[in-house]
């Protein structure tokens, strides 16, 4: 039989997350490349809908693994019960996308099967036969090249790296349901709590100025309201650093875990472009990025970068937009 | 109560990061200034607001643990000074990549004997930004963990945590586990605070418990770095160019343009 790759699926509310489909493109192209067979995990206590789903959708078998304990996640529960079906499927690579949940889980597994453990992962790259997994450092400065150093691998996709997964033709593919009771002894999931953060939609701006630790003191803010005012449906966004050192309210923050937005035109002021922030603004329609360091990641993403101090830039911007509206 | 907080020294990565010859990690200049990782400012807050909060239990104590080259020392100075009571080295003297199951497995060997009642990291270190030390930690230890936690409380008469952990999009999951526990901090729980002239001068004369890596049981390498490279310039962006003064005025007009203005 061929060997496998396996996707541990990630679903709340009986809704599967985008970000799984995204893991299971991963999955596809590096099995592929080595032949191996993508097979679907999904974890939970009603999951037959989204199983089908899933292998309608993959056309690869999927293993539904249920339980009252697997209600929502809790990592000694999803660990007990994946273990042993892990062992005897014998997969040799098993990814899951970087999430909250995703680099919660994907460690205990690794450590259980004497498996490496690989996160954020972003490209495949084959050298002289070995595939290795390419993944940021010092805030996407550097890219390292990761590689097991053993028969095993426990991989997190970084959201946003992969495609969605295409509806694959061809096969039905099929699900079998497992049930479990492994219960976890030494903690225990009791709910999901919604975001307490007030509510402000970033999602309806047009344009969005973004503040981050690079503004480096909460007066400068006031640069950036100017700033805002001379587009017409603006508001202030922000890094997690800034809302962190209480510059701005959580409300603002932008990132995986404050709000994804896609405005037609981002300005991030001093944020260095860490993957947790990128992820949520990278939909936006045209990005410019204004950070005093050449090297900052933030370029990487911006269709167009201004290497300067924003303290004295913004106020130039400020002054030529008075002669420019002046004169038009 | 024993609390061991897990500290990371980082470069500050503002300015240019030069990669080896070997391509195998980065070399520091002498202009590098190094620090604590940030998410490890917010564990070490979390457990002295934790100490000050059982002040009746005078036996509690905050053990500050690091693995690193000499260098490393400061950073646990700064812990101490912010208020912990002892630091621990694990000393492994060269400039490479270590990874973070076997800066785990160190700290683990270390600890597992020591009868910690918790044990605190930050969720991520800001130069290889893994997301796993803490997680294999409480794995290797057998100690259940709670990851990215943005609030937690000590019940039950000092048996179990009330922990809630960060997930995306801002909402919480609340769990409860039994102590001795394994959490990761996440950034925003608390508000770290600036060490007092007096904590400052304490740490000064406190000794370092100094021990070499090399004496710590490990357990088998598990995944290698091979090498670094500076990420493709992105195709579809560019830089603007001439004085501050020009690059504002392009900005504009290219803002124009595209009918923003
Ligand atoms: C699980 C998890 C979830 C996270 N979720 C999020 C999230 O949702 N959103 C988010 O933003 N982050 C998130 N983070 C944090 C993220 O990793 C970074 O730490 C954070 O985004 C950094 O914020 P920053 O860019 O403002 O600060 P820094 O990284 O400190 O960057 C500051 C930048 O400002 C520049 N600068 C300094 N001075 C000036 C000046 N005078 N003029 C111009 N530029 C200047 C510097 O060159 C630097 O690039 C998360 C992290 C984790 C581990
Ligand atoms: N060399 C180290 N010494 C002490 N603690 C560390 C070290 N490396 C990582 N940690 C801890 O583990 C956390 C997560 O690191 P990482 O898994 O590398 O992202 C950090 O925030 C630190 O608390």
């Amino acid at each position: 039989m061929k060997r496998q790759i396996a996707v541990i699926v990630e679903h709340t509310g009986n809704r599967i997350l985008p970000v799984t489909y995204e893991s299971l493109s991963f999955a596809m192209e590096l099995g592929e490349r080595l032949g191996l067979n993508l097979s679907v995990l999904i974890l939970g206590n009603s999951i037959e809908a989204m199983a089908k789903q899933l292998a309608e959708r993959t056309g690869s078998h999927v293993t539904g693994i249920k339980g009252a304990q697997l209600e929502s996640y809790n990592g000694e529960a999803y660990k007990g019960a994946i273990v042993e079906i892990l062992e005897a499927f014998d997969p040799s690579y098993i990814c899951m996308p970087h999430t909250a949940t995703g680099f919660d889980l994907a460690p205990r597994i690794a450590f259980f099967l004497n498996a490496s453990c690989v996160t954020s992962v972003e490209k495949i790259r084959v050298r002289e036969g070995n595939i290795r997994f390419i993944r940021s450092m010092f805030n996407g400065k550097l890219h390292a090249e990761m590689a097991p150093a053993t028969a095993k691998a426990v991989l997190t996709i970084l959201p946003g790296a992969w495609p969605s997964l295409e509806i694959h033709p061809g096969s039905k593919g099929s699900v079998h349901i497992i049930r479990t009771n492994f219960s976890p002894i030494a903690s225990q999931t009791l709910e999901i709590k919604e975001s307490r953060k007030e509510k402000l939609n970033l999602g309806d701006a047009d344009v969005i100025i973004s503040a981050g630790r690079g503004i480096r003191k909460p007066a400068n803010l006031h640069l950036l309201e100017e700033l805002a005012k001379i587009f017409p449906k603006s508001v202030l966004g922000s890094s997690k650093a800034a809302c962190d050192l209480g510059w701005l309210g959580y409300q603002h923050q932008i990132g995986i875990t404050g709000q994804t937005v896609s405005p037609r035109l981002y300005i991030a002021c001093g944020i260095s472009g860490a993957v947790q922030h990128i992820s949520g603004m990278r939909g936006s329609q045209t990005i410019i990025g204004i950070n005093s360091d050449p090297d900052a990641s933030i370029f990487n993403a911006a269709d167009y970068g201004i290497v300067e101090d924003l303290e004295t830039f913004i106020p130039t911007l400020l002054e030529e937009f008075r002669h420019f509206s002046e004169s038009s | 109560m024993k609390l061991l907080v897990c500290v990371k020294q980082v470069p500050d990565s503002e300015g240019h990061l030069s990669i080896n010859q070997e391509g195998s990690w980065v070399t520091y200049e002498g202009k590098t200034a190094f620090r604590m990782n940030r998410f490890d400012e917010f564990a070490i807050e979390e457990a002295l607001l934790i100490r000050d909060h059982i002040s009746h239990d005078k036996q509690t104590s905050i053990n500050a643990v690091s693995v690193g080259p000499p260098r490393t020392s400061l950073t646990l100075k700064k812990a101490m000074a912010m208020g912990a009571d002892e630091g621990i080295h694990i000393l492994w003297d060269q400039n490479l990549y270590m990874s973070p199951f076997d800066t785990a497995s160190l700290i683990a060997s270390y600890a597992k004997d020591k009868a910690y009642d918790m044990i605190l990291t930050g969720v991520m270190a800001e130069d290889d930004m893994h997301c796993l030390v803490g997680q294999f930690i409480a794995e290797i230890l057998g100690y259940p963990c709670a990851t990215s936690v943005i609030h937690q409380e000590i019940i039950n008469g000092g048996s179990q945590l009330s922990v809630e952990r960060e997930i995306e999009s801002g909402r919480r999951e609340c769990l409860r586990l039994n102590l001795p526990a394994v959490l990761t901090i996440q950034s925003g729980i608390n508000t770290p605070r600036y060490p007092s002239l007096s904590n400052v001068i304490r740490a000064r004369d406190q000794k370092i418990i100094t021990m070499d890596a090399e004496n710590l049981q490990t357990l088998k390498k598990r995944e290698e770095l091979v090498s670094l490279s500076y990420p493709e310039p992105s195709s579809k962006g560019f830089f603007l160019d001439g004085t501050q003064r020009e690059k504002a005025q392009t900005l504009l007009r290219i803002l124009h343009e595209k009918s923003f203005i």
